[in-house]
């Protein structure tokens, strides 16, 4: 996985020009096809019969790395684009899908997650598409995986500079909150004029004597935009910062994406005496792998008792195992460090 | 783990597919048939293409078909297919005075050029349940083609039908819409609207909006709230050339015809007080959908009001909310599983409890604004 912001815009990320000698000429890499018929001849051999490789046209997956070319250009904003119908309904990660198969190439290992699992349905089923149209290996390690996808999650293990995250986005602007109107909020973000926020900020410390945002929190970004960081835990927003990964946050329904390139400072809203929180687990270990600095969720278990356990389904599998795995273990030796290649 | 995430999430969504299938077949009916389906239920078949904005009228049966008769799922079983095709060549723009009009009527005058042309509609039957129609093995067709109704000149030429707007036009008494119009229309299938967006912008998503919002929309302004109630100029339902430029000579040529409905409204306005006239709004959508084409006439001069004040003459409400495919994928995504999100309002509502805050439960009023 190639970082989009340095390869070329016409270069599916992942490959580079000089793999113009593949040995089976079934998908071209490197530079752009003469025209549209050489582009899909040379994609009529994988993937989905009947379907474009990777499902998207080759012009579409070339306009969406273009808008996030221009979203990694400048931090936060929000970059519009023609958001194509998918096979997916519109709400379920149809942005996060046309980012993931505009990124992907045949190498590329893909992980998706949906509120931190693997295993939820909506997961299974986008993972299935890009699996079945873009011919990828998939795997639910996420050190092993180039390009992860996940709805409302920054996996616990830390990201590295060869992974890209695409974040599924419902709502894109934080404004939204306080006016419907997508003009008037453009204007704001134009003037960085943010004082709606922070009074709504202001007056819920007032009523309530905290800030009463639970996911979704507002944050900074470099400084200068403010971004909704989709509806990720309060306890994933720290992680956005200066990381070594890039985060893309895509939507379909509302046709934006923007993004927070590797180390770019991004600060959550809030006073100096009202601080920024993450959530309170009181303590209270996984009921599973006994992890307490990973987000867990409650599991009434119907015997009336409320257990407490990982969100993150694969972390907690590998702490089972091996009780007490650092979040960042793969950093340490490089040739684990989320080379991918391998399927799982 | 068993009780914390579903295994075999692949697994399970076949077997949903194939229950969901199986209900389909379960019956001791035979299958439809898509030719049935165009044929006998060509109103569900045009909703669907109208909404899917793909005219492929057997394709729009299929997708209806296999969407078990839901036409906003049939939409968009159309509309993701569309997007994958290729994009070979746009049609030279067609005036509706082409039309090879099956039905056409003026509200606004008692006679037209042309004449008032009922056609095939319900609008004046009785409605009754039929219970002929549960049993009808041999049904006799009746007489009348719809050839027959259609007018024709003393020499046995088509008459071409005069728009009755442009009478109005001829008359001086005819506010055009502000702005002049673009040359080239925008694709907003392929640019993203941004707002205020182009009069070109507002027709395209409402030809492709869904009938029940169109509707409700519409309505919304006759009802009160908004200042548009309209005179229909004329409602028509016809068949519209479709013409290419040919690749070697240039010369236009007609590949095939395209079934649609067509509305043309008129609204007083009174702005400028010496010289009051009438806006118009102006709908037009795939098939035989009325209401829609109506409907989006209301909006269309709603719109172009350009206020904050009524939903409906809100360019940004509108666009936002009359989309089939966003609505119906937003709304059916609550059934997603939402428990990291659940747990994070969980824990405000719980701190803030503990702090002694309002005991009543203000932490919501932003509508669970953070649960998405």
């Amino acid at each position: 996985m190639t970082e989009p912001g340095r390869g070329e815009p016409e270069s599916p990320t992942g490959h580079r020009p000089e793999a113009e000698d593949t040995d089976d000429g079934d998908r071209t890499d490197g530079p752009a096809p003469a025209s549209v018929d050489a582009a899909m001849e040379a994609f009529g051999e994988g993937g989905l019969a009947g379907y474009s490789y990777a499902y998207l046209d080759e012009h579409t997956k070339r306009e969406v790395r273009r808008t996030m070319l221009s979203a990694v250009a400048i931090p936060g904003h929000q970059v519009p684009y023609a958001s194509r119908p998918m096979p997916l309904a519109r709400g379920w990660g149809t942005g996060g899908i046309q980012a993931s198969l505009s990124l992907l190439g045949p190498e590329d290992v893909f992980k998706v997650i949906d509120q931190g699992s693997d295993e939820s349905v909506n997961a299974a089923n986008i993972r299935r598409l890009a699996a079945d149209t873009a011919d990828v290996d998939t795997t639910t390690d996420t050190t092993e995986a180039d390009v992860i996808q996940t709805r409302h999650r920054i996996p616990e293990e830390v990201l590295t500079d060869e992974q890209v995250l695409v974040l599924q986005v419902p709502i894109t602007d934080p404004l939204r909150t306080v006016d419907p109107s997508d003009a008037a909020n453009r204007r704001r973000h134009a003037h960085a004029n943010y004082g709606k926020m922070w009074l709504r900020l202001y007056e819920s410390v007032a009523q309530h004597g905290e800030i009463d945002i639970g996911a979704r929190y507002p944050v900074m970004v470099a400084g200068r935009y403010l971004m909704d960081p989709s509806p990720i835990p309060r306890w994933d927003v720290p992680k956005l910062d200066d990381a070594d990964a890039l985060f893309l946050f895509a939507a379909g329904r509302e046709a934006r994406i923007y993004a927070v390139p590797p180390h770019t400072a991004v600060e959550p809203l809030a006073f100096e005496d009202r601080g920024f929180t993450v959530e309170r687990f009181d303590d209270r270990p996984c009921d599973v792998c006994g992890s307490t600095d990973t987000y867990r969720t409650e599991v009434d278990t119907g015997d009336g008792e409320v257990r407490l356990v990982c969100n993150d389904v694969s972390f907690c599998r590998k702490r089972q195992q091996r009780p007490g795995l650092p979040t960042d273990h793969h950093l340490d030796d490089p040739a684990d460090a989320g080379e991918g290649g391998e399927s799982a | 783990m068993g009780y914390v995430a579903v295994k075999a999430g692949e697994e399970l969504i076949e077997r949903a597919e194939e229950l969901f299938e199986k209900q389909r077949l379960d019956g001791d009916t035979d299958p439809v048939a898509v030719e049935q389906l165009d044929e006998q239920l060509g109103r569900l078949v045009d909703r669907a293409a109208g909404e899917g904005g793909l005219y492929a009228p057997r394709l729009a049966a299929l997708a209806v078909k296999q969407a078990q008769g839901d036409t906003v799922e049939a939409a968009f079983l159309l509309q993701a297919y569309r997007s994958t095709l290729e994009r070979w060549e746009e049609t030279d723009p067609v005036s509706p005075d082409e039309m090879d009009a099956r039905r056409r009527v003026s509200p606004a005058y008692k006679d037209v050029p042309g004449g008032q042309m009922l056609g095939a509609t319900k609008d004046y039957t009785r409605r009754l349940l039929e219970f002929d129609l549960l049993e009808e093995d041999d049904p006799a067709v009746p007489g009348v083609g719809q050839e027959g109704v259609a007018p024709t000149a003393a020499d046995g030429e088509r008459l071409e039908l005069t728009n009755v707007m442009d009478l109005l036009r001829d008359r001086g008494l005819v506010r055009e819409p502000p702005g002049d119009p673009p040359e080239e229309p925008a694709d907003t299938t392929r640019e993203p609207v941004t707002h205020p967006p182009g009069r070109d912008e507002v027709l395209q998503e409402l030809a492709r909006g869904e009938t029940g919002a169109i509707t409700a929309l519409g309505y919304s302004s006759l009802r009160g709230y908004g200042q548009v109630h309209p005179t229909l100029a004329e409602v028509r339902v016809g068949r519209l050339p479709v013409r290419v430029e040919h690749p070697y000579t240039g010369e236009p040529v007609r590949v095939t015809d395209a079934t649609v409905t067509e509305c043309e409204a008129v609204v007083p306005v009174f702005e400028k007080r010496e010289q009051p006239a009438f806006a118009f709004g102006y709908g037009l959508t795939f098939g035989r959908n009325e209401r829609k084409a109506i409907g989006m006439s209301v909006l269309d001069a709603s719109i172009q009001l350009d206020s904050e004040a009524e939903p409906a003459e809100n360019p940004e409400f509108v666009l936002d909310t009359v989309d089939g495919l966003d609505s119906f994928g937003f709304i059916e995504h609550l059934k997603l599983p939402h428990y990291v999100t659940f747990q994070s309002i969980l824990d405000r509502i719980e701190s803030i409890r503990e702090r002694g805050g309002p005991a009543e439960p203000a932490a919501d009023e932003q509508g669970g604004e953070a649960d998405d």
